[in-house]
C-alpha cells in the first residue's frame, strides 16, 4: 500500500481514506487508495465454469477486468432489478478488478487504529470494523476477496 | 543550436539503424564475397557516417570511418578480397563508430578514444592491397605485426589525433582530399544504390515516439465505448443516424490500426543474431551456422525489447556449451560446422522461440548431481524427477556444470537472469535435451497483445475464440444428414468423419451453458488437434463476420484477435487461455485447447489399431486386435463386437439353466461350472429396449481356455463383420478396447481379457 506516502498536508496523524458503499442496507468499506475509479455498471461478459461471484469480464477501455459481485460473493440474496449496480474499480497488484456494490456512499478519512479486527475469524475477507456516526463500518480486503475465490475453485475442482 | 542538436539526435537514431544493417551486411558478405550490393550498401553506410560526421565537427569519428571507407574503396575495386579476417577488422570497425555514437549520445561530445590500433590496422591491410594489387587470394591481415606496431606506439593518446597519423601512404590527413582519391567511383556506388533502395519499404516507415502510439491505442479504446454509447441513442434522425454509423465504421478501423501499430516482427531482432553468432563462434573457435526460421512472427514491440537479452544469453550458450569443438565433432561423427536453429512461431496465442543446437546435450547426471552438491534437492527426489524437471535446476542462481569458465558463459550466473527476464514478461522457458544430440530451449512468450488468428464460435449464447493454429476442420451437422453423424455411449460421444473415429465435446454441455434438452438439432463440430489429441468441439455456429466492420476475411471466416492477458483469477481454470474484445467493446474468451484437452480427458491418438493398450496393465497373453468381428446385442439392446480370434464357440443356454451360485452366475457345461460375464454390467448400458421374459434363450460367448472358464452372455448374435479404419479409443471404461466402425456403424469392441479379470473382481449378481 502506498498510502503512506499519500498523506495529504492537513492529516497530521496516520488517517487513511476510505470509500464506503451498501449492500443490502449494510456498510462496508475498502481503501479508497486502491480505488481507480467508479463507474455503473457496463456490459460484462460470462465466463462460463467460473465461480458464481465471478460475474464475468468487463472491457474497460480496452482493458479486461473481471467483475466479482459481492452481494453473491457475501452471501447477501442475488441483485434486484431495481438496484443499478456501481463498479468499484480496484487495483489489487497492478491488477483490476471491478467489485459490483448496491450503492456507492462516501470517501471519508479514518483512523485506521480506530478500526477493530473481526473478533472470530468467521468472516476471512474482513478486515475489522469501523463505528461509524450510526453504523458499522466493514473493512474488506479487495486481496482476502481474491485469495478466497481461487481457494473454492481450487477445493473444488479437487473434490470434482 | 537547438536546431543542430536535433539534427545530431536524428543522426544518431540513423546511424545506428545502419551499424545494425551494417553487421548483417558483413556477415552477409563472408558468406558471399563476391555481393556488389552489399559492398555498395556497406560503401554507402560508411561514407555517409563520415559525411555527417564531417559535418558536425566530429573529426575523430570522421577520420575513423574515413580509413574504413578506404578500404572498402580498395575491396570494391577488386584490390583486396574480402575475407574472415577483414570481415572481422570490418565488424570492429564497426563496433568502434558504435561507442562513438554512444559517447557522442550521452555526452553530445566524441570522447577520448580514437582507436589508433584500428586505424593502423585499416591503413595497414590497405598498404597490403598497394603492395599486392594482383594477388588478392593470398593476401592475409597481419595481425601480428600489427599488434606489434601497437606496441610500439609510445603512447596513444598522443597519436590520437588524426593530424599526427603515421601512416599515411594513401590516406591522406585531410579526409576532405581523401574524398577527392575517389570521387568517381563513389559518386556511382551511391547512385547504384540509390536506385535499388527506393524500392524498399524502408522508405514508407516513419519514426514514431512508442508512447505516442501507446496513447493512441488507450484513446481508440475510449472512442470505442463513446460510439457504442452514441449508437444506443442516436435513433430517431437519420442524418445523425448516417452519421453515426460512419463514426462507427471508422472508429472500428481505427482500432484495428491502432492495435496494430504495437506489433512488430521478431525480424528486429532476429537480425542481429548472424552477428552474435559468428563473433561467439570465432571466440570459441567453433564453426556454426545458424538457421532463422519465422522472423516475421509478430510480438508487441515492448516484448521484443524484453527478450532480446534471454535470447542472446540463449545463443551464447548454446554456442560456448552446446555446440562441441570441432575436434570433439568430427569424433563423433557430427560434420565439422555446428547447427544452430533459431525459430519462432504464434501457438494458440502464445509465442513461442526456440534456440536448439546439435551439440553434446546436457547431462542430466551431471545436472541432478550438482543440484544434490547445492543442496537444491535431495538424491531421493531428484531420483524421481523426470528430466525436464531437473534442468529446471539450471535456471538455479548459481547453477553451472561447465568445468571451465570462459568469457562467453560458464560462469553460473545467467541463466537464472534468463529465467527471471522471462517470466517477468509472465513467460516460460524450458529444456529438453538428448545426450550427443543436441538441446532445445523453448521460450514461451505469453498472449500478451500478440494477434493470433482464431475462429469464433457461438456456443449456447456465448461467443467464444478458437486459436486457428490447432483447427483441422469444420464439419457442418444437419438435421437430416447421414453422412456426419455423432453416435456412441452416452458420455463418449463419436464423430463419424470419413473414415475415423473422433471423440466429440458438446461445448455447450461441457461449459454448462444451457439445457441439454434445448439444444440445436444442427451445429458445427470443429476438429482440432493439440498434440497427440484430436477432439471436435460441437458448436452452435461459427462466427463469420461482425455486422458492420469486418474484421473476418469472408472465405476463412477467421479474424485477427488482440489477445489480452485474463486475469490472474481466471487463468488457473485452465480453460481459458486470453481473451480479446470484439469491435462491438464485448469480451470473448479464447478457449485454453490443451487445459480443455486435459479436462474432457481426451485420450491420445493412436495410429493403428494394434497399437492400443488397454486400461487393463496385465499382460496380455491372448492376441487382441483382429480384423473380423462378432458383432452381437447384449440384454439391454446394445451393439458391441468381440474380436473373432478371441471367441472359442458360441453355444446357447437358456435363461433357467443358469444357476446365480455365490455372487455370480455360471451354467453347467460338460459337467463343469461356466462363468458367465454380462457386458451390460462392464460397459454400465443403462436399458434400452428392456429385458426378455423369462424363459428365453441367451447366448454364450464361449472364451479362450487361457483366460479361464468362462463366457460372455449376449441376447443374440447379429453378424461376423470386417472391422474398417481404426481402432479409436474413445472411453477409458474398462473391459472396452475402443470403438470402430463395424458393419457400417460405429460399435464398441469389448476388451475380452479386461472383462474376463473383471469378472474376477466384482461379482455378476
Amino acid at each position: 500500500m502506498n498510502s503512506k506516502v499519500m498523506n495529504t498536508p492537513e492529516e497530521t496523524t496516520d488517517q487513511k481514506r476510505c470509500c464506503t458503499f451498501l449492500i443490502e442496507n449494510t456498510c462496508f468499506a475498502v481503501e479508497a487508495d486502491n480505488v481507480t475509479e467508479v463507474v455503473q455498471r457496463g456490459v460484462i461478459n460470462n465466463v462460463p465454469l467460473a465461480s458464481p461471484a465471478i460475474s464475468g469480464l468487463l472491457n474497460l477501455r480496452g482493458r479486461i477486468v473481471p467483475a466479482i459481485d459481492l452481494r453473491l460473493f457475501l452471501e447477501f440474496p442475488t441483485v434486484p432489478p431495481s438496484i443499478k449496480q456501481i463498479s468499484l474499480i480496484v487495483d489489487v497488484n497492478n491488477e483490476w478488478y471491478c467489485f459490483l456494490v448496491d450503492k456507492l456512499l462516501d470517501v471519508k478519512a479514518y483512523d485506521p487504529r480506530q478500526v477493530t479486527p473481526p473478533t472470530n475469524n468467521s468472516s476471512s475477507v474482513l478486515e475489522g470494523v469501523l463505528p461509524d456516526t450510526d453504523q458499522l463500518i466493514h473493512f474488506l480486503s479487495p486481496e482476502k476477496i481474491l485469495k478466497n475465490l481461487l481457494d473454492i475453485r481450487t477445493e473444488s475442482q479437487s473434490v470434482g | 543550436m537547438a536546431d543542430n542538436e536535433e539534427f545530431i539526435s536524428e543522426f544518431l537514431i540513423e546511424a545506428s539503424e545502419n551499424l545494425d544493417q551494417l553487421d548483417q551486411d558483413l556477415v552477409a558478405l563472408e558468406k558471399n564475397p563476391h555481393d556488389p550490393d552489399r559492398l555498395a550498401s556497406i560503401f554507402r553506410t560508411i561514407h555517409t557516417i563520415k559525411g555527417t560526421c564531417g559535418f558536425f565537427g566530429f573529426t575523430k569519428l570522421s577520420n575513423l570511418s574515413h580509413h574504413g571507407e578506404h578500404l572498402l574503396g580498395l575491396l570494391r575495386d577488386g584490390k583486396l578480397h574480402f575475407d574472415e579476417q577483414l570481415a572481422s577488422l570490418l565488424l570492429e570497425l564497426v563496433d568502434a563508430i558504435r561507442t562513438f555514437l554512444s559517447a557522442i549520445e550521452s555526452t553530445g561530445k566524441e570522447g577520448d578514444g580514437a582507436f589508433p590500433d584500428l586505424c593502423q590496422k585499416l591503413d595497414a591491410t590497405c598498404l597490403l592491397a598497394n603492395d599486392a594489387p594482383n594477388n588478392q587470394t593470398e593476401e592475409r591481415l597481419p595481425s601480428p605485426s600489427s599488434s606489434a606496431n601497437q606496441s610500439d606506439q609510445p603512447d596513444d593518446r598522443t597519436v590520437s589525433a588524426p593530424e599526427e597519423r603515421p601512416v599515411a601512404s594513401t590516406t591522406s590527413n585531410d579526409p576532405t582530399e581523401a574524398d577527392k582519391l575517389t570521387p568517381e567511383v563513389s559518386h556511382d556506388i551511391l547512385s547504384r544504390s540509390e536506385s535499388t533502395r527506393s524500392s524498399n519499404t524502408f522508405d514508407a516507415t516513419i519514426r514514431v515516439d512508442v508512447q505516442l502510439l501507446d496513447t493512441i491505442v488507450d484513446l481508440v479504446g475510449e472512442l470505442v465505448l463513446a460510439r457504442n454509447q452514441l449508437r444506443t441513442t442516436a435513433t430517431d434522425e437519420p442524418a445523425l443516424l448516417d452519421a453515426v454509423n460512419r463514426i462507427h465504421t471508422v472508429t472500428g478501423e481505427l482500432q484495428e490500426v491502432a492495435m496494430k501499430t504495437r506489433m512488430a516482427p521478431i525480424d528486429q531482432l532476429f537480425n542481429k543474431f548472424p552477428r552474435i553468432v559468428r563473433d561467439v563462434a570465432a571466440a570459441c573457435d567453433k564453426k556454426v551456422n545458424l538457421h532463422i526460421d519465422g522472423s516475421d512472427t509478430e510480438l508487441d514491440r515492448t516484448l521484443i525489447e524484453k527478450i532480446r537479452d534471454p535470447l542472446t544469453h540463449l545463443i551464447r550458450n548454446a554456442i560456448d556449451h552446446g555446440i562441441e569443438s570441432k575436434d570433439m565433432r568430427s569424433v563423433t561423427g557430427k560434420s565439422t560446422s555446428g547447427e544452430i536453429s533459431l525459430r519462432a512461431f504464434q501457438e494458440s496465442g502464445q509465442v513461442t522461440i526456440e534456440v536448439s543446437d546439435d551439440g553434446a546435450g546436457i547431462s542430466v547426471d551431471a545436472v541432478c548431481k550438482k543440484a544434490v552438491e547445492k543442496g537444491l534437492v535431495t538424491d531421493d527426489a531428484a531420483s524421481t524427477m523426470s528430466d525436464e524437471r531437473i534442468f529446471q535446476f539450471i535456471f538455479e542462481p548459481g547453477f553451472s556444470t561447465a568445468n571451465a569458465v570462459t568469457d562467453i558463459s560458464g560462469r553460473g550466473v545467467g541463466m537464472d537472469v534468463v529465467r527471471t527476464n522471462i517470466e517477468s514478461i509472465g513467460g516460460t522457458i524450458d529444456i529438453s535435451s538428448q545426450r550427443g544430440v543436441g538441446t532445445v530451449v523453448r521460450v514461451r512468450i505469453p498472449l500478451t497483445l500478440a494477434i493470433i488468428p482464431a475462429l469464433i464460435i457461438s456456443s449456447g449464447g456465448e461467443r467464444l475464440a478458437i486459436p486457428q493454429p490447432y483447427i483441422q476442420e469444420l464439419v457442418a451437422l444437419r438435421k437430416n444428414s447421414t453422412s456426419h453423424m455423432i453416435d456412441g455411449l452416452e458420455g463418449a460421444p463419436v464423430l463419424r468423419l470419413r473414415d475415423r473415429l473422433i471423440p466429440v465435446v458438446y461445448l455447450d454441455r461441457w461449459l454448462g451453458l444451457r439445457d441439454w434438452k434445448k439444444r440445436p438439432t444442427s451445429g458445427t463440430v470443429v476438429v482440432v488437434k493439440v498434440d497427440n489429441h484430436e477432439f471436435g468441439l460441437v458448436v452452435d455456429a461459427v462466427t463469420t463476420s461482425e455486422n458492420q466492420h469486418n474484421h473476418a476475411t469472408e472465405t476463412t471466416g477467421l479474424w485477427f484477435i488482440v489477445v489480452k492477458s485474463i486475469s490472474s483469477l481466471l487463468s488457473p481454470m485452465g480453460i481459458y487461455s486470453g481473451a480479446t474484445v470484439m469491435g462491438d467493446g464485448s469480451v470473448v474468451l479464447i478457449l485454453d485447447l490443451r487445459g480443455i484437452t486435459m479436462a474432457a480427458d481426451i485420450p491420445a491418438l493412436t495410429r493403428r489399431a494394434g497399437d492400443l493398450q488397454s486400461t487393463s496393465e496385465e499382460p496380455r497373453e491372448v492376441v487382441q486386435e483382429s480384423s473380423r468381428y462378432l458383432v452381437c446385442e447384449t440384454h439391454n439392446g446394445h451393439r458391441v463386437a468381440v474380436p473373432l480370434n478371441q471367441v472359442q464357440r458360441l453355444e446357447n443356454f437358456l435363461e433357467s439353466e443358469i444357476d446365480p451360485a455365490a455372487d455370480a452366475c455360471f451354467v453347467k457345461r460338460n459337467g463343469e461350472l461356466t462363468q458367465l460375464i454380462d457386458p451390460d454390467r462392464i460397459l454400465h448400458t443403462s436399458e434400452e429396449l428392456g429385458k426378455e421374459p423369462n424363459g428365453s434363450s441367451l447366448v454364450g460367448i464361449i472364451l479362450p481356455n487361457e483366460l479361464g472358464n468362462k463366457a460372455l452372455s449376449v441376447r443374440r448374435i447379429i453378424d461376423v463383420e470386417t472391422g474398417h479404419g481404426p481402432l479409436e479409443k474413445t472411453a477409458t471404461k474398462r473391459g472396452l478396447l475402443g470403438t470402430l466402425l463395424v458393419g457400417g456403424s460405429a460399435t464398441e469392441v469389448m476388451d475380452i481379457v479386461a472383462a474376463s479379470q473383471w469378472s474376477e473382481e466384482i461379482p455378476l449378481s
